[in-house]
C-alpha cells in the first residue's frame, strides 16, 4: 500500500462523487484520532484480512465470467461450424483413375479406333498424339485484356500501362493462324491460385469448401492430367510457385524441379528470375531428352498486382519481361514440343482477385507449335476475339485438349470439352477428328456420371441420356461413309458437344447442393445462442457474477451429456450425421438445455428485455433495421454509407439529448462531443475503397489511384500528422478529469507518441522502396523496416502489457500535513467528520479512476492496429479512437455509463463496423490485404501471419471490442467495499464492477451476434441467389470471422484487462 | 443488483425540464378565425398536391426545379404564417402562453372556444380599423423570419445533411437547395411565432417542445427527410431515387402528417420523452 489512508478514512467522508463524477478532484480528510496504536493494528489487521477476501472473490468470480463469455463463444462456433458445413458447397471425389488401355466407351467392340494395341504407348492412348513434349507456362493473374491490342471503347477509356505490353502471343496468332491460337479462358470461381490449378488438372468444378484451403495447399487424389502424366512414365519438371508440390508431391523430377515460396507478394522478381534461370537450360537440344513436359508458375504479374495494381510502372515492366521470355522460348523450342502459355485468373481493378468478376475470371490462353497444326473452323474466329464476350473457352477445356494432344486418357472426372482450334487441322475443316475427339471427351464424361451417379445413389439425367443417344445414332448411322468433310460429321460432333456443355451445367447446378438440415441446425443454435445472451445481458436484474458458477456447471454438464450422446448415436448409426457434427449439435444444444433453467429460474431477478427510453431503442434499431438490411444485396453493397448515417443519426440524437441535460456543464460538455463525434465520423467516411458494385457512384480514396494499391506519397504524411496530434487528442481527455498523472505522460505524452513516430517512419521507409526514391538496396530497406516494425509491436504488446499490469491508477496524490502550515485557512467542515488536526490529502484524478487506467489497454492496441494500416487506414484508426473517447464522454454527460445503457455497446460495434469499410476493407474476399501480413515479418511464420492479417483486416473491430469496458469504466466512481450502503454489507462493490463490464460485453456481442445470424440467415435463405457468391456469401464470411475475432479479443483482452485495472485501482484505494 | 442510488440523483436531474424551471412558450395555435382554421388544413394537403404535381419535373432536372418553386414555395410559406399564425410577441401568443398552465392542468385540448371568441372580436375590429397596419404588423416578422431562414436555418441544415452522407464535392447546388427547401418548410414558421426566445430555441435544439402545429411540422420535415434517405441505396435504378429527391418527398410529407397529426388532441401539447425516467417523472406529476 501506498502512504494513503487506508479505505476505511476514506468511507468516513461523504461520497465525494456524484454519479455524474463531475468532481475531477476529491479531498479526504483523514482524522489520526483512532483510539491507540494496539486497536489501529487489529483494526488494520481485519481490514487487511478483509480486503484479502474480497480480492479472492473478485479473482475468483472474474475467471468464472470469462468462463461465461468462452461458453458463449463456443456456442457461436459450434452453430457457424454447423451452418458452413451445410452452406459452403462440396462435391463427392471419386477416386477412379482413366487408364490407358480402357476405353471410355460401354461396348468396346463397336470401336474402330481399338487396332494396334502394342503401339498405343508410342502413338498415343485414346487418340493419336500431336506431340510429345510439352513446355506449360503459367503466368500468374494474366488477364486476357493485357494480351490484345488496346481499343478504346469510348472517349473515357484511355490506354493503361498493363495495356501493349505483351505483344507476343496476339501478334503471332495473328501472323501464323496455324502456329498459334488466343483466346480468353474462363476461370470458375474462386479465382485463387490453388483452386484454379486443381480444375486446370483434374477438368473439374471447384466448389466453395475448397476456398478455404489456398493456404494450407493439400494433395489432389482425383485423377488429373499431372498423375496421368506421371504413370505414362513422362519426367515432369516443375518450376515456380510452390503451391504445386502441395498438390502433387512426389510427381516432378528433384533434380529438375526448382519450387519457390509464393505468398511473399512484396517480392516481384525471385520466382519468376529462378523459372527464367532454371527454363532455358532446359531447352537447349543437348537437354531435350532430360524432360517430357515442363510447368513453369511465374508469379511476377500477380504479384506487382497485388502490391502496386495493374495500372503501374511495375506491372508494365513485367509485361514487358514476360512477353522477352515468351519470345526467347519459342526461338529455344523444337518442333515437336507444344508451348503453352495461359493466365490462372484474372485480376480486379487494384490487381486483387478471388472473387467471381468479370475481371477476375478473365484469363489468356495461348498455345504454339513450330509445325503450323492449328485451324479455324471458321473465319470469324480467326482473329484472337477483342472481347470476351465473342467467343471464350472454360478453363477446364485444357484438360482433355492438352490429353489428347499428349496421347494420354482424359482424366477421370473431365468435364471439360476439347479446344476446337487444336484438333480441327491447320486447314480448320478436319471435321472427324473433332466429333472423334469429342466423342472421347463425351464418354468420358458420361462414365463419369454414371460413376458420380452410383456412389450418389441417385439415377441419371434424362435429358443428358438423349443428347447422348442422338449424338450415338448419328455417329454410328455415318461412321462408315463419311469424309473428314462431311456435315454428318459435323453434325455428330455438335451433338457430343452439345452433349458435354449440358451434363457441365447439370454439374454446376449439382454442386450447388446445399446440406439444408445442417445449415437450419447451424441457424437455431445461433439463435438460441442470441435469445439466452439476451437474458443473460439485457434481462438479468441481479449480479451477473452469482450466477457463473451454476450457469457454468449446469452447461457443461448439458454440453457433456450432449456430447457422449452425439457420438453414441453417430456410432450406433442412428442418424445420417457423422460422429463429429451429431456431437457438436448435441453439446450445444444441450449446454443450452442446461444453462436456460439457471437463467431463468427466478422470476423475480428478470426484467422483459424489452429496449428501454430512446437509448435503448435507438440501439434496438440500430441492430434490428440492419439485419433486415441484409437481405438485400443493396444495403449489403452500401453497408459503408449506411453506418455512417446511423453514426450521424446517434450524434444528433445525443447532441439533442445532451441539450435536455440540466447542469450547464454536462449540456456543454455533451453538445460539444456529439458535433465532434459526427464531424469525426464525416471525415474519416471520405477514406473508401469502393467494392465492383459501388461503381460508377463510388471514388476509392484508400490508394493512390482506383487501380493501384499503393498510397500517394501525400497520404505519407497521414502517419505524422496522427503522431503530431493523437496523443495530445488522447491527454486532452485525460486532462478534462485532472487524471493526465501517475503513469499518463510518460505513456501518453512519450511511449504512445514514440510508437506513432516509428510508425511514421516505418510508411516513408515503404514508400522509399515503393517509388525508390533513396539511394539504398530493397534488401537494406526492408531490413529496417522489419526491425521498425517489430519495435512498435513489442512496445505495444510486451512493453505495454507489462507497463498495464503493474502500473498505478493515473491519479496524483497530495498530503498535507496541517503542522506544517499552521497559517492555512480551517478546513471546511465536512458533515460527521470530528474537527481537530487532519491531514489534508488531494487526489487528481479521482474521478476517473477505473477509466483512464483501463484506456491504456486500448492505446496499446490502437499502437499496434495502427501499425498494422497502410497511411489512410492510419488516419482512420486515428479517427476512430478520438471518435470512441468522444462516446465514452458522451455517454458520461448523458448519465449512460452507470444505467447500464446499451447504446454504448452498440455504438461500439457500429463504430467497429464502420471504420472497418474505414481501413480499406469491404465485404469482399479480394479486400483482404494479405500482404500487410509482411509488415513485421520477412516470411510467412504460422501463426504469426495471420495474426498479423486479422490485425489489419479486423483492427476497427478489434479496437472497438477494446474499448466496450470502457463504457461502463469511464468516470465510474469509486466504489469500495466501506463505500456501499451499509444495507448491503457483504455485497463486494468490485463484482459490481465486473458484472456491468459482462452486461456491457454481452450487449456488444448481442449486436455483433445478431448481424451474423441475420447474415447466416440471409445467406442460407438466398442460396440460390445470382448474387450469393459476390455479396451475401462474403457478408457472410465476414460476419462470422468478426463474431469470433470480437468473441475471442472481449473474453480474452478486454474483460480480461479488468481485472488488471481493478486491482490496480483496489491497491491504492482499497476493496 | 442493489439499489442503484448513486444513479438516482442523475436519474432525477435529467428528468427536470426546463419548461419547469422558467415558463417557456407553451404549444402555438392556429389563429381562431374561419379562414385561418381552414387554410392551416389546407395549407399541408396545398403543399403536397403542388409537390405531386411537380415530381416528373423534380426528377427531370432536381436542380432546376429545385431553384424555381423555391420562390413559389417561399411565397405559399409567407402566406400560411401570416393568415394562420400568431407573429412572435403578438397579443395571441402572449395570452395563449398566459393560459398554458390553465391548459396544462385542466385538459391536453386547448381553451379553442374562449380564446377563438376573444380573437375573433380583436381581429374583427383591427380588420375594420386599420387591415393594412395588421398585415403589415405580420409582414414584417414573416419577412424577418424568411431572412434568418436563409441566413441561418439552410447553411445549418447543409451542414446536417452533409454529415448525414449527402456528397461533399458534388451535388451542391443540390445539398444546398434540398436544405433551403427544408428550412423554408420547417424553420419559417418556427422563427416567425417564436422569434428568437431562447428558451424556446433550446427547447427545440432538445426535441423537447410540446407538440403543436408549427413544431409538429418542424419535426415532421426532419423526420421525413431521416426516411426519406431509405430507398437511395436500392437498386431498383429509378430516376427517382437520385440524391435529392427523395429526401424533399420525405420531408414535404412529413411536413405535412407533422403539421395536421400536431394537432390532434391525442398529440397536441405532448412532449417526447426520451428515457424512461422521463415518463415516470410525469406519470408522477399527473397522479
Amino acid at each position: 500500500m501506498v502512504a494513503t489512508p487506508p479505505a476505511g478514512t476514506m468511507g468516513t467522508s461523504p461520497n465525494p462523487s456524484g454519479p455524474k463524477s463531475g468532481l475531477p478532484a476529491a479531498t479526504a480528510r483523514s482524522s489520526d484520532q483512532l483510539s491507540g496504536g494496539q486497536s489501529k493494528r487489529m483494526q488494520a489487521g481485519l481490514l487487511d484480512k478483509k480486503a484479502l477476501e474480497l480480492e479472492n472473490e473478485f479473482k475468483t468470480k472474474h475467471l468464472g465470467v470469462m468462463g461465461v463469455l468462452t461458453w458463449i463463444l463456443l456456442l457461436h462456433v459450434a452453430g457457424i461450424y454447423l451452418f458452413t458445413k451445410g452452406f459452403l458447397l462440396t462435391r463427392m471425389v471419386l477416386e477412379d483413375k482413366s487408364a490407358c488401355d480402357v476405353l471410355p466407351f460401354e461396348d468396346v467392340l463397336a470401336q474402330p479406333h481399338t487396332t494396334a494395341l502394342g503401339s498405343k504407348q508410342q502413338k498415343g492412348c485414346w487418340h493419336e498424339k500431336t506431340f510429345d513434349k510439352a513446355v506449360v507456362i503459367i503466368i500468374d493473374a494474366l488477364r486476357y485484356d493485357f494480351t490484345v491490342p488496346f481499343a478504346s471503347k469510348g472517349e473515357s477509356d484511355t490506354v493503361h500501362l498493363f495495356h501493349n505490353n505483351i505483344p507476343v502471343l496476339y501478334e503471332t496468332a495473328v501472323e501464323n493462324p496455324a502456329n498459334a491460337f488466343l483466346l480468353p479462358f474462363i476461370a470458375d470461381p474462386p479465382t485463387t491460385t490453388l483452386n484454379r490449378l486443381k480444375g486446370l488438372t483434374t477438368g473439374t468444378l471447384p466448389t466453395f469448401l475448397e476456398a478455404g484451403s489456398n493456404f494450407a495447399g493439400t494433395a489432389i487424389d482425383e485423377d488429373n492430367l499431372v498423375a496421368q502424366l506421371h504413370s505414362a512414365g513422362k519426367n515432369l519438371v516443375h518450376l515456380g510457385d510452390d503451391t504445386w508440390q502441395a498438390l502433387f508431391p512426389g510427381y516432378f523430377d528433384t533434380n529438375l524441379t526448382h519450387a519457390y515460396d509464393s505468398f511473399n507478394v512484396w517480392d516481384l522478381h525471385t520466382v519468376d528470375n529462378g523459372v527464367t534461370e532454371h527454363l532455358f537450360p532446359l531447352l537447349r537440344p543437348e537437354n531435350s531428352k532430360k524432360w517430357d513436359v515442363i510447368f513453369g508458375h511465374y508469379l511476377g504479374v500477380d504479384h506487382a498486382g497485388h502490391r502496386y495494381g495493374p495500372n503501374h510502372a511495375a506491372m508494365a515492366s513485367k509485361l514487358q519481361e514476360m512477353d522477352r521470355v515468351i519470345r526467347d522460348i519459342i526461338a529455344a523450342l523444337d518442333d515437336k514440343t507444344l508451348l503453352v502459355v495461359m493466365g490462372d485468373h484474372g485480376m480486379d481493378i487494384k490487381g486483387d482477385h478471388g472473387g467471381e468478376s468479370d475481371d477476375e475470371v478473365e484469363a489468356a490462353l495461348w498455345m504454339y507449335s513450330k509445325r503450323g497444326i492449328f485451324g479455324r473452323t471458321s473465319k470469324d474466329t480467326i482473329l484472337p476475339p477483342q472481347s470476351v464476350r465473342d467467343r471464350f473457352v472454360p478453363q477446364i477445356d485444357l484438360v482433355p485438349t492438352l490429353s489428347l494432344l499428349l496421347g494420354m486418357p482424359i482424366p477421370f472426372n473431365n468435364l471439360g470439352s476439347p479446344i476446337e482450334e487444336a484438333f480441327s487441322g491447320a486447314r480448320g475443316n478436319n471435321w472427324a477428328n473433332l466429333a472423334t475427339v469429342n466423342r472421347l471427351t463425351a464418354a468420358q464424361v458420361k462414365r463419369y456420371q454414371r460413376q458420380y451417379a452410383l456412389a450418389r445413389g441417385a439415377g441419371d439425367d434424362e435429358e443428358a441420356a438423349l443428347l447422348w443417344t442422338a449424338a450415338e445414332e448419328e455417329w454410328k448411322s455415318t461412321s462408315k461413309g463419311f469424309t473428314s468433310k462431311s456435315t454428318a460429321a459435323r453434325a455428330s460432333n455438335e451433338l457430343y458437344r452439345k452433349y458435354q456443355r449440358h451434363t457441365l451445367d447439370i454439374c454446376r447446378g449439382l454442386w450447388a447442393r446445399f446440406d439444408v438440415p445442417s445449415m437450419i441446425q447451424g441457424v437455431v443454435i445461433l439463435f438460441t445462442s442470441i435469445v439466452l445472451l439476451i437474458i443473460y445481458a439485457r434481462g438479468l436484474k441481479t449480479d451477473r457474477t452469482q450466477l457463473t458458477s451454476r450457469l457454468l456447471r449446469f452447461a457443461s454438464v448439458g454440453a457433456g451429456v450432449g456430447a457422449v450422446a452425439g457420438s453414441v448415436f453417430g456410432l450406433a448409426g442412428l442418424t445420417e450425421m457423422s460422429i463429429v457434427d451429431g456431437a457438436v449439435l448435441l453439446a450445444a444444444a444441450g449446454s443450452i438445455l442446461g444453462a436456460t433453467p439457471v437463467l431463468v429460474k427466478q422470476p423475480a431477478n428478470l426484467t422483459l428485455p424489452l429496449p428501454n427510453g430512446m437509448w435503448g431503442w435507438l440501439a434496438f434499431f440500430f441492430t434490428v433495421s440492419q439485419s433486415i438490411g441484409f437481405a438485400s444485396n443493396s444495403y449489403t453493397i452500401w453497408e459503408d454509407e449506411i453506418l455512417l448515417f446511423f453514426l450521424t443519426t446517434f450524434g444528433v440524437c445525443a447532441g439533442v439529448s445532451s441539450m435536455r441535460q440540466k447542469q450547464t456543464t454536462d449540456r456543454i460538455l455533451g453538445v460539444y462531443h456529439s458535433i465532434l463525434f459526427v464531424i469525426l465520423g464525416r471525415i474519416a467516411s471520405f477514406s473508401r475503397l469502393c467494392r465492383e458494385e459501388q461503381m460508377p457512384f463510388c471514388r476509392s480514396t484508400y490508394y493512390a489511384s482506383s487501380a493501384s494499391s499503393t498510397s500517394a506519397p501525400w497520404q505519407l504524411a497521414i502517419p505524422f500528422l496522427v503522431t503530431l496530434f493523437l496523443p495530445s487528442v488522447v491527454r486532452s481527455f485525460y486532462a478534462g478529469s485532472k487524471s493526465y498523472e501517475g503513469a499518463a505522460p510518460p505513456w501518453i505524452g512519450f511511449a504512445f507518441r514514440f510508437g506513432l513516430f516509428v510508425t511514421s517512419v516505418f510508411w516513408i521507409l515503404e514508400g522509399a522502396d515503393d517509388g525508390e526514391w533513396l539511394p539504398l538496396s530493397s534488401e537494406t530497406l526492408k531490413f529496417v523496416r522489419v526491425f521498425l516494425a517489430q519495435f512498435v509491436l513489442a512496445l505495444a504488446f510486451a512493453a505495454g502489457s507489462i507497463a498495464y499490469f503493474y502500473s498505478k491508477p493515473c491519479v496524483s496524490i497530495n498530503v498535507i500535513k496541517p503542522t506544517e502550515d499552521p497559517n492555512s485557512p480551517p478546513a471546511p467542515i465536512i458533515a460527521g467528520q470530528q474537527q481537530g488536526p487532519r491531514t489534508t490529502v488531494t487526489i487528481l484524478g479521482f474521478g476517473n479512476v477505473y477509466g483512464t487506467h483501463f484506456c491504456f489497454l486500448l492505446l496499446n492496441f490502437a499502437l499496434a492496429i495502427i501499425l498494422m494500416q497502410k497511411p489512410m487506414g492510419q488516419g482512420a484508426i486515428a479517427l476512430l479512437l478520438w471518435q470512441i473517447l468522444s462516446l465514452l464522454e458522451i455517454l458520461d454527460t448523458n448519465s449512460l455509463t452507470m444505467t447500464n445503457s446499451s447504446i454504448g455497446p452498440v455504438i461500439l460495434g457500429v463504430l467497429g463496423s464502420f471504420y472497418y469499410f474505414k481501413t480499406g476493407h469491404q465485404a469482399t474476399l479480394s479486400s483482404i490485404q494479405w500482404e500487410t501480413a509482411f509488415i513485421p515479418l520477412a516470411t510467412i511464420q504460422y501463426p504469426w501471419s495471420p495474426i498479423f492479417v486479422i490485425l489489419n483486416t479486423f483492427g476497427a473491430q478489434i479496437l472497438a471490442a477494446i474499448a466496450v469496458p470502457l463504457t461502463v469504466l469511464w468516470k465510474r466512481p469509486l466504489q469500495t467495499h466501506d463505500r456501499v450502503p451499509a444495507s448491503n454489507p457483504n455485497k463486494n462493490p468490485a463484482t459490481r464492477i465486473l458484472s456491468d463490464v459482462v452486461q456491457a460485453a454481452g450487449t456488444h456481442i448481442l449486436y455483433l451476434a445478431t448481424i451474423n445470424l441475420a447474415t447466416t440467415m440471409w445467406a442460407g435463405h438466398l442460396r440460390r441467389h445470382l448474387m450469393l457468391y459476390r455479396i451475401f456469401s462474403p457478408r457472410f464470411m465476414m460476419g462470422s470471422a468478426v463474431l469470433a475475432v470480437v468473441d475471442v479479443v472481449l473474453m480474452i483482452f478486454a474483460v480480461g484487462g479488468v481485472r488488471w485495472s481493478t486491482l490496480s485501482v483496489a491497491e491504492i484505494f482499497g476493496w | 443488483m442493489a439499489p442503484d442510488n448513486s444513479s438516482a440523483p442523475g436519474g432525477s436531474s435529467s428528468t427536470t425540464l426546463v419548461p419547469d424551471e422558467k415558463p417557456s412558450a407553451s404549444p402555438v395555435n392556429i389563429l381562431p378565425s374561419l379562414v385561418s382554421r381552414i387554410y392551416s388544413i389546407a395549407h399541408p394537403a396545398l403543399l403536397l398536391a403542388l409537390g405531386a404535381t411537380r415530381f416528373e419535373a423534380l426528377v427531370a432536372d432536381p436542380t432546376k426545379e429545385l431553384l424555381y418553386t423555391l420562390p413559389w414555395l417561399t411565397l405559399i410559406q409567407i402566406l400560411y404564417v401570416i393568415v394562420c399564425l400568431p407573429p412572435a410577441g403578438s397579443t395571441p401568443s402572449a395570452e395563449t402562453s398566459a393560459s398554458a398552465p390553465a391548459d396544462g392542468k385542466s385538459s391536453p385540448r386547448p381553451s379553442v372556444p374562449s380564446g377563438a371568441a376573444r380573437h375573433g372580436k380583436h381581429g374583427k375590429r383591427k380588420q375594420h380599423a386599420n387591415s393594412w397596419a395588421l398585415i403589415w404588423s405580420r409582414l414584417l416578422p414573416a419577412l424577418l423570419s424568411l431572412a434568418l431562414t436563409f441566413a441561418v436555418a439552410t447553411p445549418i441544415l447543409t451542414i446536417l445533411l452533409v454529415l448525414f452522407g449527402a456528397p461533399l464535392t458534388t451535388h451542391n447546388s443540390e445539398t444546398v437547395l434540398c436544405a433551403a427547401h427544408m428550412a423554408v418548410l420547417s424553420a419559417t414558421a418556427l422563427i416567425y411565432v417564436h422569434g428568437l426566445d431562447r428558451a424556446v430555441w433550446n427547447e427545440v435544439w432538445g426535441i423537447a417542445r410540446p407538440a403543436d402545429a408549427v413544431w409538429g411540422s418542424a419535426l415532421g420535415t426532419g423526420l421525413g427527410a431521416w426516411f426519406g434517405a431509405i430507398p437511395i441505396p436500392l437498386d431498383w435504378d429509378r430516376p427517382w431515387q437520385a440524391f435529392p429527391i427523395t429526401i424533399l418527398v420525405g420531408a414535404y410529407i412529413g411536413y405535412a402528417v407533422g403539421s395536421l397529426l400536431s394537432r390532434t388532441p391525442l398529440v397536441y401539447g405532448k412532449r417526447v420523452r426520451f428515457t424512461s425516467e422521463d415518463l415516470s417523472e410525469t406519470e408522477k406529476k399527473t397522479n
